[in-house]
């Protein structure tokens, strides 16, 4: 039977959001080293991530010096209005361009 | 961005996400939703855009190179789900006073008193819909959940709806869960905020306002409509100032603007719902999102000649960083600005024989800006590189219209095309006074859906009067 506020000046409410559908996922494995390991670059094209990325490089260079990388040139803009199709399409792109591990940028 | 993340990582890529400082909170909560609470992110200290080049390098070689590299060669922490309520479970017995502070604390209210959502009460919604209770219409950004029937009753109880709102409530759930929408950047740091455009006969029989002061609060229907619209987002979405609604300074709710569809049934013109792909008569909502709006005050003139400049110059006014929806800072074509014409307006220009086509014609050719803005607020002002508009041109991104000089003072279009203008008729009937709304492209596209009745609409809604 339904439950009723009361007359007393009670209420029995409920909760107003939905059932989460997101299981949690684990991570994918992470890499042993980036020497030799090829990384790919996603920008959503705000923040002067360009700068970003081209001091990224020079720095993760400098500690692993068999490092490769993907420009976000490949991709694209992550943050457009066929952001799902392109997102969708990134499993299959990196297998051809042999990309191992990926830095996503700027905003959330 | 971390939806990317979250591909890569589901895919078997490890990734490491760079965030600036002060979105750390939104990825975090983010991240929940996307069902990876532990996705790996590296700071960009402070804020690019207020960093010189050389400040941001040494941020970067300081700060972010390292985390990015932890984050790529470290296993992440395992992490655990909090078990929530089911719908139906009661959460809460208090007074009034207890109940609206538990749902405050929860950051489930935005403020203001909310009715307590209680069984019986909900039940009342759940009546004037034939839908299932449990119909999950659709599941939605940034926290994945599932948008139900039920759930909307809840939020249409607690923002003081009537329970015969409810159809129109489950039409927006609806609108919400169109991937078109994207409801998914309702947190993006302009804090637009959605319009929602009623058409139909229910604007009527429910007693929305149609005319003067159709923008203000004061009309329940409206009202309580547009308070609907921010609970959902905030419970059914999970958007959350301080947390996942990262709007910068932000907007309250608006409240819903109905149609006046007796004078543009009388003008001859075709209502909103039309321009959206339905029927005259249908009963409708549509929305979209919005990032500021302006009056243009004592629009003077017998003719549409008369009255179109000064109408075209405050449309593109309104307009500014925003045409990068147009030009392609962000994407191409998705700008879609809104100019509300009172009655009296509309009706001049229908007697001279101007269709709604030929006011949105008239926009497409005047409402413009000079070329030399727009590549200002992409190249110089703002952060939205596009080159320049004769390179898009040349691209073949945009239409000629964008260069068909190189003068930076000629006058280029805001938007690619005359119907991406929203002309919508409504507020006081017999004042020359005209309304505009700059658009937030397709991080809050216009999407419209039909209000569908329960069987027993017409005996309940007799019943209710």
């Amino acid at each position: 039977m339904a439950k009723k506020s009361t007359a007393d000046g009670q209420y029995e409410v409920v909760w107003p959001s939905g059932e989460r559908k997101q299981a949690l996922q684990p991570l994918a494995k992470r890499l042993d080293t980036l020497n030799g390991k090829t990384i790919a670059q996603l920008w959503d094209f705000l923040f002067a991530g360009d700068e970003v990325f081209s001091q990224l490089e020079q720095e993760l260079r400098a500690q692993y010096p068999q490092v490769k990388f993907v420009s976000w040139r490949e991709f694209g803009s992550t943050h457009t209005v066929n952001e799902k199709e392109l997102l969708a399409s990134l499993p299959l792109r990196f297998k051809e361009l042999g990309v191992d591990a990926a830095i996503s940028s700027m905003a959330c | 961005m971390l939806r990317a993340s979250e591909v890569c990582e589901r895919a078997g890529f490890p990734t490491s996400s760079l965030v600036c400082e002060g979105f750390l909170g939104q990825a975090a909560a983010t991240s929940v939703g996307l069902g990876m609470p532990n996705l790996a992110v590296a700071m960009i200290p402070g804020h690019p855009g207020a960093q010189s080049m050389e400040e941001l390098r040494a941020n970067v070689a300081q700060v972010t190179a390292q985390q990015v590299i932890d984050n790529l060669l470290n296993e992440p922490e395992a992490q655990e789900q909090r078990p929530e309520p089911a719908a139906r479970d009661i959460v809460f017995r208090g007074s009034f006073e207890e109940v609206n502070a538990f749902f405050y604390e929860r950051q489930w209210s935005d403020g203001l008193p909310i009715v307590p959502p209680s069984i019986d009460k909900i039940e009342q919604f759940l009546s004037f819909t034939d839908r299932d209770r449990d119909e999950v219409l659709g599941i939605v950004l940034p926290e994945s959940r599932a948008v139900t029937i039920w759930a909307v009753a809840v939020n249409g109880v607690m923002a003081g709806c009537r329970p015969e709102y409810m159809p129109i409530l489950v039409a927006l759930a609806e609108a919400m869960s169109d991937p078109m929408y994207g409801v998914e950047h309702s947190g993006n740091t302009p804090g637009a905020e959605t319009l929602i455009i009623l058409n139909g006969p229910i604007i009527k029989e429910l007693g929305f306002n149609f005319e003067q002061g159709v923008l203000r609060d004061g009309f329940m229907p409206n009202t309580s409509v547009g308070r609907f619209w921010r609970l959902a987002l905030r419970n059914m979405a999970g958007f959350l100032p301080h947390k996942t609604d990262k709007g910068s300074f932000g907007n309250t709710f608006r409240v819903v603007l109905a149609e006046n569809e007796d004078a543009i049934a009388k003008m001859g013109w075709l209502p909103n719902s039309v321009d959206m792909g339905f029927a005259a008569g249908d009963n409708t909502v549509t929305i979209t999102r919005l990032t500021g709006g302006g009056v243009m005050a004592s629009v003077t003139g017998s003719t549409p000649e008369q009255m179109m400049p000064y109408l075209s110059d405050g449309v593109a006014k309104q307009t500014s960083w925003e045409i990068v929806f147009t030009v392609g800072g962000i994407t191409y074509g998705t700008l879609r600005p809104v100019l509300i014409l009172t009655p009296i307006l509309a009706q001049t220009m229908a007697r001279a024989g101007w269709s709604k086509d030929d006011v949105k014609r008239h926009l497409f050719e005047h409402a413009r800006m000079p070329a030399w803005r727009v590549e200002a607020y992409t190249e110089q002002w703002a952060d939205f590189p596009i080159v320049s508009l004769k390179h898009q041109v040349n691209l073949g991104r945009l239409p000629r219209a964008f260069a068909e000089s190189d003068d930076p003072n000629r006058l280029v279009p805001i938007v690619l095309q005359p119907d991406d203008f929203m002309v919508l008729v409504s507020g006081d009937p017999l004042r020359t006074n005209a309304y505009t709304f700059a658009h937030n492209g397709y991080l809050g596209f216009p999407t419209a859906k039909k209000i569908n009745l329960p069987a027993d609409w017409a005996s309940r809604i007799k019943a209710e009067r």
